[in-house]
């Protein structure tokens, strides 16, 4: 029994390593190959406000509205200064709206089977058609807490019985999509940006201290946020093998 | 598609200990050591786990619900290992193979069951149910504690409590049927600290008090005890590295 288990378990980890080592060298011949780019941005029209920790019943995640911020307006010019370096981007419309909307499923072996449901909105949505690559940037997902899922754009508070810790995150993940097979080329999250705080996200976030208070609060979250973003994307297309190694 | 394997990624490294009863209805203990040794995206929290809990994999994950597989490894009994085991013979190392549900109704209450179907050395079904109240007191320092509850089958019982006439004949107990039902009840507590956000300590103590026939066996009765107690502690070290 215990031989059959670890003649299951060296296979299972050869086949890994195999179809690894296949998928980088598709991955990288593919990126070679692209000259021509749009970019689409969906993650900054709500910001959700959570609460974690010590908290009681029903305590559902709120949202407002920051669509007056112009993030995605400026997550697309961002990511243009820097891909203008070795890519020619072309400006594109799309449904904003329609790419926000898409979630993963919470099944987690469905979001590695299905088809990315991406791919067939990049195909009916976006115009031009025929660029060699669509770089779609689009909320990501992370756990507060326990049982808490945060999103996207967010403020975020930590309760304990002694004290409360403030966070504000702005969670994206970037794709590359070919413009030709629709196929996703590369799906990768934004990392944190450091590891000094003891209270972590999946992707970038920072402490709220006490300047978010008082009447210019929304201006100094949307400047912190936007320092986030900003300071996020070049290691995210970086890592992404886009733009040169920050 | 399968997530690449580049960019920031959390090493968690540590050793740990526990002290816990040589066998499952013991009155003697042992220290084990147990290396620590985790890996996962840079920022994916590291979420509540209890002493108890199986290898488990959310592959259903909506928040406060989660569900999946679970594992446990049963290590072997040797017959010839302790005293109050002798003539009772070997009994093979245990897989258990099931699933999970996990449940919280707020964020510092965790509701936790289990089922499981044994091979090899025991071929009968455990379940396990667990609640735990967490509590973060401050940011890097959390308690929690709560109830616990073990069903067993009679084939998950009977190779561990019972008694034939050959092992009775060869140990001088006597001839024992057990059966399944209620095998445990239970409490367990553990803390644990964050000296910065690298290093971890924590500990824990989880108490079981046998039930039904595996209290009543012989072995436990006459040579053991039906109180259980297994006390634990480690520290670990975390460090993110960046794969390009």
């Amino acid at each position: 029994m215990r031989r059959i288990v670890i003649l299951w378990a060296g296979l299972a980890i050869a086949s890994a390593v195999l179809g690894a080592a296949a998928a980088f060298e598709t991955r990288a011949t593919k990126l070679q190959a692209i000259k021509t780019v749009g970019i689409v941005s969906a993650i900054g029209e709500e910001m959700s406000l959570t609460r974690a920790g010590l908290t009681g019943l029903g305590n559902a995640a709120q949202s407002a509205s920051i669509s007056a911020w112009g993030l995605d307006e400026l997550i697309v010019q961002q990511a243009t200064k820097l891909l203008s370096g070795r890519f020619r981007v072309q400006p594109v419309t799309y449904r904003r709206a329609a790419f926000a909307a898409i979630k993963d499923s919470a099944i987690a072996p469905v979001n590695l089977l299905r088809s990315d449901p991406f791919k067939e909105l990049v195909r009916s949505d976006i115009a031009p058609q025929g660029l060699d690559a669509y770089i779609v940037i689009t909320r990501a997902r992370s756990k507060l807490g326990n049982g808490r899922d945060v999103e996207g754009v967010g403020l975020a508070e930590y309760r304990t019985l002694l004290a409360d810790y403030g966070l504000i995150h702005a969670l994206y993940e970037i794709r590359i999509i070919d413009g030709k097979s629709f196929d996703v080329i590369e799906k990768r999250a934004a990392a944190p940006l450091d590891n000094t705080g003891t209270l972590r996200l999946a992707g970038p976030s920072g402490p709220v201290d006490e300047t978010f208070g008082g009447s210019a609060s929304s201006e100094r979250l949307r400047a912190a946020i936007v320092d986030l973003i900003t300071r996020s994307l070049p290691v995210t297309l970086g890592d992404m093998h886009l733009i040169e190694g920050q | 598609m399968l997530p690449s394997p580049s960019g920031n990624w959390t090493v968690m490294v540590g050793i740990g200990g526990k002290y816990t009863p040589d066998f499952v209805g013991s009155k003697n203990g042992k220290f084990l050591p147990i290396p620590i040794f985790t890996i996962r995206r840079a920022g994916s929290i590291d979420q509540f786990r209890g002493p108890r809990d199986s290898a488990s994999i959310a592959l259903l994950d909506v928040g406060n619900f989660r569900a999946g597989p679970a594992f446990k490894y049963v290590s072997s009994r040797k017959g010839n290992k302790y005293a109050e085991l002798t003539g009772l013979g070997d009994v093979k190392a245990a897989y258990e193979l099931g699933g999970f549900v996990e449940y919280y109704p707020v964020d510092w209450l965790r509701l936790r069951s289990e089922l499981r179907q044994g091979f090899d050395g025991h071929t009968g079904t455990v379940a396990d149910v667990s609640a735990d109240v967490i509590v973060p007191l401050i940011q890097r320092l959390t308690i929690s504690a709560g109830p616990r509850f073990t069903w067993k089958s009679t084939k998950a019982t009977a190779p561990y409590f019972g008694v034939d006439a050959a092992q009775a004949l060869a140990s001088g107990l006597p001839i024992y049927n057990a059966r399944g039902g209620a095998h445990s009840v239970g409490f367990g507590s553990q803390i644990s600290y964050r000296i910065n956000p690298q290093w971890e300590v924590h500990a824990y103590v989880e108490y079981e008090k046998l039930l039904g026939d595996a209290a009543d066996s012989p072995l436990v009765k006459l040579r053991g005890s039906s109180n259980q107690t297994t006390v634990g502690l480690g520290a670990s070290y975390s460090f993110d590295f960046r794969i390009r």
